[in-house]
């Protein structure tokens, strides 16, 4: 039985390598759209021991610095650094040389980004010089900066631009994203534009994930009643909330999924259509040589479940092997591209999708074959 | 000599089942291409509509966008009152200055996005003429209230006509809904620029001026005069420009993502559209031997086959750009990637949408047909011939 199908699925090469071949190339768009997705939820880099502290408007209203030393005395809060969002232009335009750069505190945040690893001389280093920076590790090595170098960054969200010097570059070598950010000290922020005392985020570390609720309440409430409220949520809400911002991607990218998917059923559909069609004199024989309908039926069935899956398995592999290279070239549009990869659940997926659309579209053409009647087909010789 | 399309034309529906099947497969990658250039074309259009060309927009020198600038109010009355500047009939000028604030809303849809908050002046109703209210009335400065663009109305539940809503620590009151030809500014709350100022406890009160002029040729005047004046330290630019700019950041993504899978989608019934063209081919062995026996040369028989694998595509363009149809006016969401607000905008499938739809399908067609069109062509017609 096995030996049959296999040999009807290679009667007309062509039409099974078009097939599989047009199978692998849907799949291996929808494996794309599916790791897209993910890379839209995912929360790099985000720790359950952190909260995020902002002005309840929006993240473009800056929060007054008197706020720094009454989050401080909350309770379970270990440790508190302030952030600001410089944003900038490095070199040009273009989206590949864009990074992170924040105007942070020497002294607090490494405390609150403990899996941030730099030499105390660097620290210390870092600390002495106003116009100083440190750097990750991923962003030194693709600019290939070394302690010591200046780099300009010009400003557009603050009055002014950056002259810096780099002092230290630290590592964090289970998350790259982590590294591709710089540090500079707000101070040199605040004396640019004239000491206006304003923080954009507070970044708190909490003694334990188990307290996090209780620290967001009581930072959300200890501001209430004043000028500015605060939102207080984990890293990782934070995180999620800028995907969330995008709007209805998620629903845009699954309408594309399914239409893609309807395509290609409609191409195998007819690639088992046409099979069946050449071949009905060749089941009237096998009925007549004894053949049952059952057996017909998983003929065709397992012919048309071949075609899924081992169409499916290339579109999968290929996108397995194609990601990061084409991750690499959408990152220069947007950066977080980067870490474009093919996960356990996309293959899962990609692999079901391949046994659904074998199935369903064998489904009619194996019907047909098992219910045609020996005259008829037989008649068809001829 | 010629064949005639219509036995192309007829040959191609002999075997309907597979026809169509093909059809229908090229037919949805054209509406997944029209459909995301939909967007696209929905957001400029949405940004289109927003600039006028006498209009002139005042930022702070080095700011891109709204939501990155600001400037104090002796800046704004000297913009205000600036030469250059149209006046009203009372002889007032017209010109706003306006606060562009973000505001954290929570979606009806669930979800929270940050929405525009617009501070104006009373003359931006005279330069904006296409703001018209639909229901309610105007807002009354100083009364904290706002009025509501037509597309946020819909999508939060907090700004429903009559609704109250919390800007700052005040109680804003909705009293109208405003629509805007379709434009950016439905996807705006506008109130008082006083009153929103002090409610958000801002600062620095102005994120920018508009600045109307007589023509497009005075408002180029006026750029160039707030360019040049090294005292103000302000940049400034033709309404329409600084949309466009936004249109183009906006609609960049969904022009590369509609590419992209357009690509990908078009291989893949590229595939189906050759094992379609081949079966035609194989089928019509002994009928291609006899046309070339009655003298129909190679490349007429290549011809052939390359328009029936071309009417193949273009009735799969048609089909799927008809399918693409009902997505006109949709309203879709996304996040406006320059002043990082939610921007509201309707789909558009614009005739030239729906021409790179058919396109994309004859293209598929014609790539797809191709290698079997060229096996037809070549084979010798003994070989033809003796085919049942």
């Amino acid at each position: 039985m096995q030996k049959l199908a296999l040999r009807n699925l290679l009667r007309n090469k062509l039409r099974t390598t078009l097939t599989v071949a047009s199978l692998m190339f849907a799949l291996l768009l929808l494996s794309l759209l599916m790791a897209f997705l993910d890379l839209l939820g995912s929360t790099s880099g985000a720790s359950d021991n952190r909260i995020i502290v902002r002005s309840a408007i929006s993240l473009a209203t800056l929060l007054p610095e008197s706020y720094w030393r009454q989050v401080e005395t909350l309770p379970h809060v270990a440790a508190v650094t302030p952030l600001n969002w410089f944003q900038g232009v490095y070199k040009d335009d273009r989206p590949e040389n864009f990074f992170p750069r924040f105007a942070a505190d020497p002294a607090t945040v490494f405390k609150v980004y403990p899996e941030l690893s730099i030499s105390p001389q660097e620290q210390q280093a870092w600390a002495a010089d106003r116009r100083g920076f440190v750097a990750g590790k991923a962003l030194a090595v693709k600019y290939g900066w070394k302690v010591g170098d200046s780099i300009f960054i010009k400003g557009d969200i603050y009055p002014m631009d950056l002259d810096l010097v780099l002092r230290g570059i630290f590592t964090q070598p289970r998350n790259a994203d982590q590294e591709k950010v710089i540090y500079f000290q707000r101070q040199y922020l605040e004396e640019g534009i004239g000491k206006r005392g304003l923080i954009g985020t507070y970044v708190l570390r909490i003694d334990s994930p188990a307290s996090e609720v209780a620290v967001r309440k009581a930072a959300e409430a200890k501001f209430e009643n004043s000028d500015f409220q605060v939102r207080a949520e984990t890293e990782k809400a934070f995180q999620l909330s800028f995907a969330e911002m995008m709007g209805n991607v998620k629903l845009l990218f699954t309408a594309i999924g399914l239409a893609a998917v309807i395509s290609i059923f409609f191409i195998t559909a007819n690639t088992m259509a046409m099979a069946a069609r050449e071949r009905t004199a060749e089941v009237g024989v096998l009925k007549t040589l004894g053949f049952g309908r059952g057996q017909l039926l998983r003929l065709v069935l397992g012919e048309s479940l071949a075609v899924g899956v081992l169409g499916a398995a290339l579109g999968c592999g290929l996108c397995a092997v194609l990601m990061p290279v084409v991750g690499a070239l959408l990152a220069k549009m947007m950066p977080i591209f980067g870490t474009l990869r093919m996960s356990g659940g996309n293959w899962a997926t990609g692999l079901s999708i391949g046994v659904a659309i074998g199935l369903l579209s064998g489904v009619g053409p194996a019907l047909g074959a098992a219910r045609l009647r020996i005259v008829d087909a037989v008649r068809r010789v001829a | 000599m010629k064949i005639p399309l219509k036995y192309n034309v007829r040959s191609l529906f002999v075997r309907k089942g597979t026809t169509l099947m093909t059809i229908g497969s090229i037919a949805f990658v054209v509406l997944v291409y029209v459909g995301v250039l939909a967007m696209a074309g929905g957001l400029r259009a949405a940004f289109s509509a927003a600039g006028d060309p006498s209009n002139v927009v005042v930022l702070r020198d080095g700011a891109r966008s709204e939501v990155e600038s600001f400037f104090g109010q002796d800046k704004e009355r000297l913009l205000v009152s600036l030469p250059g500047v149209a006046r009203d009939a009372q002889g007032q000028p017209l010109a706003t200055g306006q606060a562009l604030i973000l505001q954290i809303l929570k979606h009806a849809g669930g979800g929270e996005t940050n929405v525009s908050i617009r501070g104006v002046e009373p003359a931006a109703f005279v330069i904006r003429k296409q703001v018209r209210l639909i229901d309610g009335r105007p807002f009354t400065p100083g009364k904290a209230e706002v009025i509501v663009g037509r597309k946020l109305a819909a999508a939060y539940p907090a700004l429903r006509l009559g609704a109250s809503v919390n800007f700052g620590r005040v109680p804003f009151r909705v009293v109208g809904i405003f629509e805007a030809g379709g434009s950016s500014f439905e996807s705006e709350v506008w109130g008082a620029v006083a009153d929103l100022n002090g409610a958000f406890r801002r600062i620095s009160n102005y994120s920018s001026a508009l600045l109307h002029a007589a023509s497009a040729d005075d408002a180029q005047a006026l750029v160039a005069r707030i360019k040049g004046d090294q005292q103000l330290r302000l940049t400034a630019l033709a309404e329409p420009q600084y949309y466009a700019e936004q249109a183009n950041v906006a609609s960049a993504q969904f022009i590369v993502l509609g590419n992209v899978l357009a690509f990908f989608l078009a291989v893949g019934a590229c595939f189906a559209a050759a094992n379609t063209m081949f079966a035609q081919v194989s089928a019509r062995g002994h009928e291609i031997g006899t046309l070339r026996a009655l003298g129909f040369r190679r490349h007429t028989i290549l011809l052939a086959f390359m328009i029936e694998a071309a009417v193949l595509g273009v009735v799969a363009g048609v089909a799927g750009s008809l399918l693409a149809l009902p997505l006109n006016g949709v309203t879709a969401a996304t996040m406006n990637g320059v002043t990082f607000s939610e921007i509201s905008f309707s789909l558009r499938t614009a005739p030239w949408i729906l021409g790179m739809g058919v396109l994309l399908a004859l293209g598929t067609g014609i790539v797809g047909g191709f290698p079997a069109a060229w096996s037809a062509a070549r084979r010798p017609i003994t070989e033809l011939l003796r085919e049942h």
